[in-house]
């Protein structure tokens, strides 16, 4: 298949490129880019006023496939993942049964492929089951496909179990990547400690239950030289802590949410679950702080945590209900609403070339020659309509917001996978 | 004249206007001095749906109820599924199908009125939530002051001990504020979080210092469970800091009162010489909860103008 994407403006922040031009692929692979392609036998995607990137890669997702496909599959995940400009995901272990064992991971791959939509990257658990006990087959996982190692959802709560995990995995390729919640101090929070907790007599966990495990992680990545990632920060003393890891060279990077940049903890007024996320939305001190680290480059990655679940779970009461929400589909409007002025290869680093780096993952460049992952997005006004997901998600706190920026292409491996004015575009059968 | 429709549900004091609230503790009043007939909410099916074990709320609404004439149904599901979950819509539209048109609800979870009334076409009465609010306890603490005082403006209120799992000093600090009442708030910490300070409402940690300056001092229940979960050292070390006791006794003005939402854990947050100090109004406000209840019910199905 050949496509020609036409006069857009390509941002290659792998190459500091920043001009309008032509981009031609042919057999899933970028042959050209230049001012002007001549078009016979392509299919043409204009790009006129829109901004062609290299294929976004969202480095936290959950695809709840296997075991919770009431929740989400691998086909709506993926789905959700290219109508929200995503060329490829990386998709963490907490499923049923966690991604421990080469055999989860292989049938994740065949799903996959059946699906034929984003690129999937699976994720190895740390410990088996996830239940920070007994280190998980490092070698046997990267073997496999696993290109990072987590047991998000949870915190391996066991520092000497951690140690070791990060000694015995350290020549893995791959870095591990903490969800960093004490348990203890949460508790049985549903929100953020502070004063609209107090009023709303709602259980609530302190920012201290984070940045305690953020302390601790990078005193571990420091002491066994594991490169090491930190999901969903949603802190400022957090930040802080980061800060000081990297003064004394610490191989560390962290991720924002796009939640976490845009809201407060002040939307339980109604005691519903929609807003309920893991780590909770904090306070509007702590989601300045995370824009200001975002532009001064403390943060590394855009993820966007995809936690999808049913409407009939969110509707439950506060304590029941799962955390999280559908993030795929309203990533890209809500990072640029939430930082307006961020120039536009920061954004795409952030989304892209970074994430591609952390994983050590083919992407985050146009180069000639380059896997033909695209993303090309635009400034269209839009308002978020969850019941319009592909995601089998329909819960998102966004739903309603009115976003500047969507997605108008994903093209993954040559191949267009989603156009805003198609929608998904069915693959061709995978033999 | 009526300042705005008659409240849909009572979920918190601040439900009712403060027109409402001096109307609602004006009618209690009325009811002490002389009981209504029963044709106030004569025949109204209305629904006691009590999650939570409170014989003593249970039993104060009960008498409410009967007293003004309602068809008085009580449930107790306990800690059941009912309520959980998706069921909670479903739960209630049969109890409207049933015929209730008042359901007054206590559970353990903080939210869950609200998330009943939502769902429910008639009228929810909270009769406390979680840690979050008890409308009806906030009433009758406001009308006993105001028995007493005459006034609510300018009134300086001390509220002591576990404010953090208090759902009686929440709905009493919205009720307060509202009212012009000053409101202190004393307590260690652990149980008085500093997240509590905010506009109208301060917080003193050295209850000495506060207790010569009130007009009515509420003493909050101390639960044993605080100690296990590491929240306190032990009651004897609380009772140092925040006890109601013989020394502080001396130094609490002559005019003030002493109230305390129940039930008291004597010896703890207050002694046997507190409890029967002239100065308090605990039995005052028990007696004061049945006519409170009654008024607010009346107000909510018959609506503030209709003897207003
Ligand atoms: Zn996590």
């Amino acid at each position: 298949m050949r496509v020609l994407i036409r006069g857009g403006r390509v941002i290659d922040p792998s190459r500091g490129l920043d001009a309008v031009r032509d981009v031609a692929i042919d057999g899933g692979i970028i042959r050209a880019i230049s001012e002007q392609i001549e078009e016979r036998g392509h299919e043409i995607i204009d790009a006129t006023n829109c901004v062609v990137a290299p294929g976004f890669i969202d480095m936290h997702v959950h695809l709840r496939e296997p075991g919770q496909t009431h929740k989400e599959t691998i086909a709506t995940g993926t789905a959700a993942a290219v109508a929200g400009g995503f060329t490829a995901v990386a998709c963490m272990p907490n499923t049923t049964p966690a991604i421990d064992t080469p055999a989860v991971i292989a049938e994740i791959a065949q799903r996959v492929a059946q699906a034929g939509l984003a690129r999937v990257y699976p994720i190895g658990a740390i410990t088996q089951g996830r239940k920070g006990e007994q280190l998980a087959p490092y070698h046997e996982l990267a073997m496999a496909g696993a290109v990072a190692f987590s047991d998000d959802g949870s915190t391996v709560e066991n520092v000497r179990v951690l140690r070791n995990a990060a000694l015995y995995a350290r020549d893995v390729k791959g870095p591990f990547i903490s969800h960093c919640i004490d348990d203890e101090l949460h508790g049985d929070a549903v929100m953020n400690e502070g004063k609209h907790s107090a009023m709303l007599g709602l259980p609530a966990s302190p920012r201290l239950a984070e940045d305690v495990i953020v302390a601790r992680d990078i005193l571990v990545a420091a002491d066994t030289h594991k490169p090491w990632h930190i999901a969903h920060i949603s802190t400022a003393t957090s930040l802080d802590i980061i800060r000081w890891a990297r003064s004394r060279s610490t191989a560390i990077t962290c991720e924002v949410t796009p939640h976490h940049l845009l809201l407060h903890d002040d939307l339980f007024v109604d005691y519903h679950a929609r807003a309920k996320v893991a780590p909770p939305l904090r306070g509007a001190d702590d989601s300045a702080a995370l824009r200001a680290a975002v532009r001064d480059g403390t943060i590394d990655v855009f993820a966007t945590d995809h936690a999808p679940h049913t409407m009939e779970e969110k509707a439950q009461l506060l304590s029941i209900a799962p955390v999280g929400f559908s993030g795929l589909e309203v990533a890209v409007g809500a990072y640029a609403h939430a930082i307006p002025d961020l120039p536009l290869d920061r954004f795409i680093t952030l989304l892209s070339t970074r994430p591609a780096q952390i994983l050590g993952v083919e992407g985050g460049t146009l180069a000639v020659g380059a896997r033909a992952d695209v993303t090309i997005f635009g400034e269209r006004p839009w308002t978020v309509d969850a019941r319009t997901f592909y995601s089998k998600g329909k819960n998102t706190p966004f739903d309603g917001f009115t976003f500047e920026r969507r997605i108008v292409a994903t093209v993954v491996g040559g191949r267009l996978a989603y156009h805003a004015e198609r929608g998904i575009i069915e693959p061709l059968a995978y033999a | 004249m009526q300042t705005r429709s008659a409240p849909r549900s009572l979920l918190d004091i601040d439900d009712l206007s403060r027109d409402e609230i001096a109307l609602v503790i004006r009618r209690s009043g009325e009811f002490r001095t002389q009981l209504p007939d029963r044709s106030l909410l004569a025949g109204v099916p209305i629904l006691n749906l009590f999650f939570e074990a409170s014989t003593r709320t249970a039993t104060s609404f009960t008498l409410a109820e009967q007293r003004v004439g309602a068809d008085v149904i009580t449930f107790a599901p306990g800690t059941s599924s009912l309520g959980k979950g998706e069921t909670i819509a479903d739960t209630a539209i049969t109890l409207r199908a049933i015929g209730v048109r008042v359901i007054v609800v206590r559970h353990h979870e903080s939210g869950f009125p609200r998330r009943l009334a939502e769902a429910f076409d008639g009228h929810v009465v909270n009769a406390g939530d979680g840690t979050r609010a008890h409308p009806t306890q906030a009433l009758l603490d406001l009308a006993t002051l105001h028995a007493e005082f005459g006034r609510f403006e300018g009134l300086r209120v001390a509220i002591v001990g576990d404010i953090l799992h208090s759902r009686v000093a929440r709905s009493n600090i919205v009720g307060m504020k509202m009212l012009g009442i000053d409101i202190t708030l004393v307590g260690p910490p652990t149980l008085l979080p500093d997240a509590f300070a905010q506009e109208g409402v301060r917080i003193e940690r050295d209850f000495d210092a506060v207790l010569p300056h009130v007009d009515a001092v509420m003493m909050l229940r101390i639960q044993r469970e605080r100690i296990a979960a590491s929240l306190l050292p032990a009651l004897a070390d609380y009772t140092i800091g925040y006890q109601l006791g013989t020394q502080r006794l001396r130094v609490l003005p002559k005019g003030a009162i002493i109230l305390h939402p129940g039930p008291y854990n004597r010896g703890v947050e207050l002694t046997d010489e507190a409890l029967a100090d002239p100065r308090s109004r605990y039995e005052t406000q028990v007696t004061n909860g049945v006519f409170v209840r009654m008024a607010a019910l009346d107000m909510l199905v018959n609506g503030s103008a209709v003897r207003a």
